[in-house]
C-alpha cells in the first residue's frame, strides 16, 4: 500500500491544487449543495429551534415583548381542556377524512383503471379538486351548504330526506361531518393518482391465473389486487396521516374551529394562540407538542420511504 | 360483442360518468353561478342552466376589487418563488445524487423530513423574524416563507426524476473531456428537463395556493396574493355576494385549467413521484 | 499508443475490498482482456483506469505520467460502456462531435473526423438520427465511433457486446478483432464471457474477488492454469477434478482418487515435490476432450448424453464422481451404457488442495 502510507498531510493543509480528484469532486458537491443548505438553515432550521426556544417563554404578540417561564406553558397547556379538546379533535379529522379518502380513492381508482369513454377526460376532472386552492374548494363549499340558497338543502329537500334546512357548518356534529367530506373530497385524488399507477403495474397474468382458478370479482379484489396494493396504501396512509393532521388551511376557512371550539384542531390553536390571544409562547408550546405527535408517523414514514429505494 | 356484453359496458360508463359528475359537481356549480345573473342567483329552486349568461360579475371584479392588484401579486410570488427554488432545488438534487462527502446521506433524509414539518411550527418565528429585518407585509417575505415548504418539496421530486438518468451518461461526458460542471449542463440537464418542468409547475401551484404564510405575514392590499385577498373581499363586502366570489374563484383556478388542459403529462408524471416512490 | 501501468492498486468500497493489491504491467499496441465473474472487480478497475474511481491506494500510469488524479477528460482514453451511454437528446452526430467539442477541436475539422469515424463504422446514413431510432448493433457503432473520433492512446471497453444477440455479437468481435489491428491502440476489454477473452486478446488477466490470478496469452491460460480457480473457469466444459493423492515409491508417481489409480508421466511434476515413500494430497484436473472412451481403461458408467451437432458431450459417472467427456458423433452412446475411460497422460493437471496452486512444470 504506497499511497496510503505515503503520509499526506490533512486537507486543510493544503491548497486546493493540491487535492486528490475525489476531494476536488467532493468540494465541488458541497458548493452545488450550499444554496441548498444556506436556505435551510435560513428558513427552516432557525424558526424550528427558535419555535422550542420562544415556548419557554411568554410574549405578548403586538410587543413582542416577554419573560422566560420555563416550562410553565406547558404545564398550563396539559391542565387545560382546549388542548386536550384540540387534539381529540384532530384525531377524529384525521381519521375520518383519511378512511373515507382511501376507500373512495381505491373505488375511483379502480373505476378509472376499466376501460370508460373518455378516460383521460375523467381523470383530469377527479384530479382537479387536488390542485384546487383550498380557498377556492371552501368558497365553493360554503355556497353549496349555504342555508338559505344552497343548493344541498335544496337537494335534500326535494328528495325528502330532510324537511327543514340543516345548518351544515354551525352546529355539531354537522360541522365535523362536513369538513371531514370537503376535505376527503379535496385530497381523495391523491390516493387515487397513486393507486392507479401501482393498478397499472399489476401483470394481467396474475388475473388471469386468478380467472383460470375460478376466483370471482370479489375474489380477485380481495387475492389479487389488494395484497398487490398493500405497499402503496401504506405508504399513503402514512403520508396522507401526516399532512391531513397539520391540514390548517381547510378547516381555518370552512367553520375556523367553531362552532366555539368544537372543530378546532392544534394547528388552528397555534394560530388562535399567536394572533388571536396574542400568547406566543402558548402558541410556540403547542406548536411544539403538535410536531411531538407528528414525529412518530414522520420516522414511520421515513423508514418505510428509506426502505425500498436502497 | 354479445348484446348482455355492451349492455354491461353502457351501465357501467353511465355509473362511472355518474360518479365523476358528482366529484365535479361544486366545480360546474361555480361556473355556473359565476355566470347567473344576480336575480337568478336566489330562485327557489335553483336553476341549473342559467336563463341568461352574463359576465358583469367577472367586470365588478375587476372594477370595483382590486382583484387584479391581487392576482398581479400572486403571480409575481409563484413565478419568483419557482425560479428560486428550481435553481437550488436543481443544484442541489444533482449534488446529493452524485456526489460524495461528508453527511450527503443524512441531509437527504433532512430534506425528506423537513418536507412533512408543519407549517404552523415555523411561523412564529418567521412572523419575527421578518418582522425584524423589515421585510414584513412585503411579497418577498411570502417568497422567502415559500421556500419553507417548496424547496424540500422540490428538491425530493427533483432527486427522484434525476435519480432515473442512469449514471454512465455522467461517466461518459466525463471521459469524453468534460468537467462535472460541463456533463451537468450538456447531459444531465437536458435529460432532467421534463422533472423540472414537473417540478416548476407543481411548485408554481403550491406557491399560487399558499394561504397561511400570506394570511399571518401580510396584511395590505398591495401585497396580498389572491388567496388571502379573495378572503378579505369575503369579510369586508357588507353582505356576501356569492356571484362575485365564485368569479374569483372561476379566475383562480383559470391557471390550474391552462396547466391541466396544455401540460397534463408533466402533471400526471409528477404527481406524488417524489412522494409515494420514495 | 501507450502503455499502462497498474501498481499496487487497491480499491475498498467500506468493508469491502473490491481490487486489492493489483499490478499489471499492458504494453503499448495490446488487445488485453480482463475477464472474471461477475463482482471479481473488473468494471472497478476499468473505472479506476478512465478515472471514474479513484484508487485507494497505488499507481496508475499511462504512457509515462500519472494519471491517479486527473479527471478521465486529461487521460487520453476513450471508453465504450456496457450501456453504451449515448446522450439520448442529440443525434448520432451530436455523440461522435461531443469529444471533439470538449477539445475545442475546430468545426471544420470536427466535421471531418466525424465523417472518417462514420465511414469506418459504416454510420453514414443514421448521422442525423437520435440513439432511440437506432438497433442494438447501430447503438453500439456509435459508442464505438464517439470513442474513436478522438484518436485516444488507450481504449477502455467494458463488456460492450454483453447486450447484443449471439449473431450480432460474433460479429461485432469479428469487427473488433480487425479495429484494433487497424487503429494498434491499447485496448482493455472488460468482460465476464472467456469467448470474448480467448478469441480477441494478446493477454487475458483473469480476476476472482479483486485479486490477479493469472496474466498471460490465452493459449497459456487454457494450457497451464495457473490455479484451480483459472482451470476450472475457462473452458467450457469446465475442466474435470478429481480429488486424491499421489505418493512416491522409488521415483514412481502414482495417482489415486476416484477410484482410479494412474502412473504419473515423467517431467509432469517437478523433481523431489515429493519425497520418496512420502504422499501428497492433490486435486487431479483433465479437460473434457482430454480423456478417451474405448476398450480399455477404468470402469465407468454414461449418466447422461447431450449430442450437440458436430461433437458429444457425455456425462460419465467414474466411481460415484461425475466425469464430462467431449466425443467425437461418430461414437453411439447412450445413458446407461457401460464403458471404459483412459486420460491422456501428457495432459493432466495437478492442484494442490491449498489455495489450489497449480503443481505442474
Amino acid at each position: 500500500m504506497s499511497a496510503d502510507t505515503t503520509a499526506k498531510l490533512p486537507w486543510f493543509r493544503r491548497s486546493y491544487r493540491n487535492f486528490s480528484l475525489e476531494e476536488k469532486y467532493a468540494v465541488l458537491g458541497m458548493i452545488l449543495i450550499a444554496p441548498t443548505v444556506m436556505t435551510f438553515c435560513a428558513v427552516i432550521a432557525y424558526p424550528l429551534i427558535a419555535a422550542i426556544y420562544l415556548s419557554f417563554f411568554s410574549i405578548y404578540t403586538p410587543t413582542m415583548e416577554g419573560h422566560w417561564v420555563g416550562f410553565s406553558n406547558y404545564a398550563t397547556l396539559l391542565q387545560s381542556g382546549e388542548f386536550w379538546r384540540s387534539l381529540w379533535n384532530n384525531i377524529i379529522w384525521t381519521v375520518g377524512t383519511l378512511t373515507l379518502q382511501i376507500l373512495f380513492g381505491i373505488l375511483v381508482a379502480m373505476m378509472l383503471h376499466q376501460n370508460m369513454v373518455f378516460r383521460s377526460l375523467a381523470r383530469s376532472l377527479v384530479l382537479f379538486p387536488y390542485f384546487l386552492s383550498t380557498v377556492v374548494a371552501v368558497l365553493v363549499w360554503k355556497w353549496l351548504f349555504n342555508d338559505l340558497y344552497g343548493v344541498l338543502n335544496h337537494l335534500f329537500m326535494w328528495a325528502g330526506v330532510i324537511d327543514m334546512p340543516v345548518d351544515w357548518l354551525g352546529k355539531m356534529p354537522n360541522a365535523m361531518l362536513s369538513l371531514i367530506f370537503v376535505g376527503a373530497w379535496k385530497y381523495f385524488p391523491f390516493v387515487v393518482i397513486a393507486v392507479l399507477a401501482r393498478l397499472q403495474s399489476i401483470p394481467e397474468e396474475l388475473y388471469e391465473a386468478a380467472k383460470i382458478d375460478g376466483a370471482g370479482v370479489f375474489a380477485r379484489f380481495f387475492d389479487v389486487t389488494l395484497p398487490q396494493l398493500k405497499d402503496v396504501l401504506v405508504v399513503i396512509i402514512l403520508l396522507r396521516t401526516i399532512w391531513d393532521f397539520k391540514e390548517f388551511d381547510l378547516i381555518n376557512l370552512m367553520t375556523g374551529g367553531g362552532p366555539i371550539i368544537a372543530t378546532q384542531t392544534l394547528s388552528l390553536m397555534v394560530y388562535k394562540e399567536a394572533f388571536a390571544l396574542n400568547q406566543m409562547g402558548a402558541s410556540s408550546a403547542v406548536a411544539v407538542l403538535m410536531m411531538l405527535v407528528m414525529l412518530v408517523f414522520m420516522a414511520l414514514y421515513l423508514r418505510k420511504a428509506k426502505g425500498p429505494s436502497e | 360483442m354479445s348484446l348482455k356484453k355492451k349492455s354491461r359496458r353502457v351501465l357501467f360508463n353511465l355509473f362511472a360518468w355518474s360518479v365523476i359528475g358528482l366529484i365535479a359537481f361544486p366545480l360546474i356549480w361555480m361556473l355556473v353561478t359565476s355566470i347567473k345573473p344576480q336575480s337568478e342567483l336566489f330562485l327557489i329552486p335553483p336553476t341549473l342552466l342559467p336563463s341568461e349568461i352574463t359576465f358583469e360579475h367577472y367586470w365588478r371584479l375587476i372594477d370595483e376589487t382590486p382583484f387584479l392588484t391581487y392576482m398581479k401579486n400572486s403571480i409575481i410570488l409563484a413565478l419568483s418563488t419557482t425560479a428560486v427554488v428550481i435553481v437550488i432545488a436543481t443544484l442541489g438534487a444533482h449534488s446529493l445524487l452524485r456526489f460524495s462527502y461528508p453527511g450527503r446521506e443524512r441531509l437527504a433524509q433532512l430534506v425528506l423530513f423537513t418536507y412533512l414539518l408543519p407549517s404552523v411550527v415555523l411561523i412564529i418565528p418567521l412572523y419575527f423574524l421578518m418582522i425584524w429585518i423589515g421585510l414584513a407585509n412585503s411579497l418577498i417575505s411570502l417568497v422567502i416563507a415559500y421556500t419553507t415548504f417548496s424547496l424540500p418539496y422540490a428538491l425530493w421530486l427533483l432527486r427522484s426524476f434525476m435519480a432515473a438518468i442512469p449514471d454512465d451518461l455522467e461517466s461518459a461526458a466525463l471521459v469524453d473531456g468534460a468537467t462535472r460542471m460541463e456533463a451537468f449542463i450538456d447531459v444531465i440537464l437536458p435529460q432532467a428537463l421534463p422533472g423540472i418542468i414537473s417540478t416548476a409547475l407543481f411548485t408554481m401551484i403550491l406557491a399560487w395556493n399558499e394561504y397561511l404564510y400570506a394570511l399571518v405575514l401580510v396584511n395590505t392590499d398591495e401585497s396580498r396574493p389572491l388567496t388571502t385577498g379573495v378572503m378579505s373581499i369575503l369579510i369586508t363586502s357588507f353582505n356576501i355576494e356569492w356571484s362575485l366570489l365564485m368569479a374569483a374563484s372561476v379566475m383562480m383556478s383559470v391557471p390550474l385549467i391552462v396547466a391541466f388542459v396544455f401540460l397534463q403529462k408533466y402533471l400526471t408524471r409528477g404527481f406524488g413521484a417524489g412522494a409515494v416512490k420514495g | 499508443m501507450s502503455e499502462v501501468h497498474i501498481n499496487h492498486v487497491y480499491k475498498r468500497f467500506g468493508d469491502v475490498t473490491a481490487v486489492d493489491d493489483l499490478s499489471l504491467l499492458f504494453k503499448a499496441g495490446e488487445f488485453v482482456s480482463v475477464l472474471g465473474p461477475s463482482g471479481c472487480g473488473k468494471t472497478t478497475l476499468l473505472r479506476m483506469l478512465a478515472g471514474l474511481e479513484t484508487p485507494s491506494a497505488g499507481e496508475i500510469s499511462i504512457g509515462d505520467k500519472v494519471v491517479n488524479d486527473l479527471p478521465p477528460g486529461s487521460r487520453d482514453i476513450a471508453m465504450v460502456f456496457q450501456t453504451y451511454a449515448l446522450y439520448p437528446h442529440m443525434t448520432v452526430r451530436g455523440n461522435i462531435e461531443y469529444p471533439l467539442k470538449k477539445r475545442r477541436t475546430p468545426k471544420a475539422e470536427r466535421a471531418v473526423k466525424v465523417k472518417d469515424a462514420a465511414e469506418l463504422l459504416q454510420l453514414e446514413e443514421l448521422l442525423d438520427r437520435k440513439p432511440r431510432q437506432l438497433s442494438g448493433g447501430q447503438q453500439q457503432r456509435v459508442a464505438l465511433g464517439r470513442a474513436l473520433v478522438r484518436d485516444p492512446a488507450v481504449f477502455l471497453l467494458d463488456e460492450p457486446l454483453s447486450n447484443l444477440d449471439a449473431k450480432l455479437r460474433a460479429h461485432m468481435r469479428a469487427e473488433l478483432i480487425q479495429l484494433h489491428e487497424r487503429i494498434g491502440k491499447t485496448m482493455v476489454y472488460v468482460t465476464h464471457d472467456q469467448l470474448e477473452a480467448m478469441t480477441m486478446s494478446h493477454r487475458i488477466a483473469v480476476l476472482r474477488f479483486g485479486v490477479l490470478q493469472q496474466f498471460a496469452s490465452p493459449d497459456e491460460v487454457y494450457r497451464k492454469p495457473a490455479n484451480e480457480f483459472v482451470a476450472g473457469f475457462i473452458g467450457t466444459p469446465s475442466m474435470n477434478f478429481i480429488a486424491g493423492e499421489i505418493d512416491n515409491s522409488d521415483g514412481k508417481l502414482t495417482f489415486c482418487g476416484g477410484g482410479v489409480a494412474l502412473s504419473v508421466q515423467a517431467g509432469l511434476l517437478p523433481d523431489g515435490l515429493i519425497a520418496d515413500g512420502d504422499k501428497f494430497l492433490v486435486k487431479m484436473g483433465f479437460r473434457p476432450e482430454d480423456i478417451f472412451i474405448g476398450d480399455q481403461g477404468d470402469d465407468a458408467l454414461v449418466s447422461v448424453v447431450e449430442p450437440t451437432g458436430h461433437e458429444v458431450i457425455v456425462l460419465i459417472d467414474l466411481n460415484g464422481n461425475e466425469v464430462v467427456a467431449r466425443v467425437n458423433p461418430d461414437v453411439r452412446l447412450k445413458a446407461g451404457d457401460k464403458v471404459k475411460l483412459r486420460f491422456r497422460p501428457d495432459k493432466l493437471h495437478f492442484f494442490g488442495t491449498k489455495e489450489g496452486i497449480r503443481l505442474n512444470v
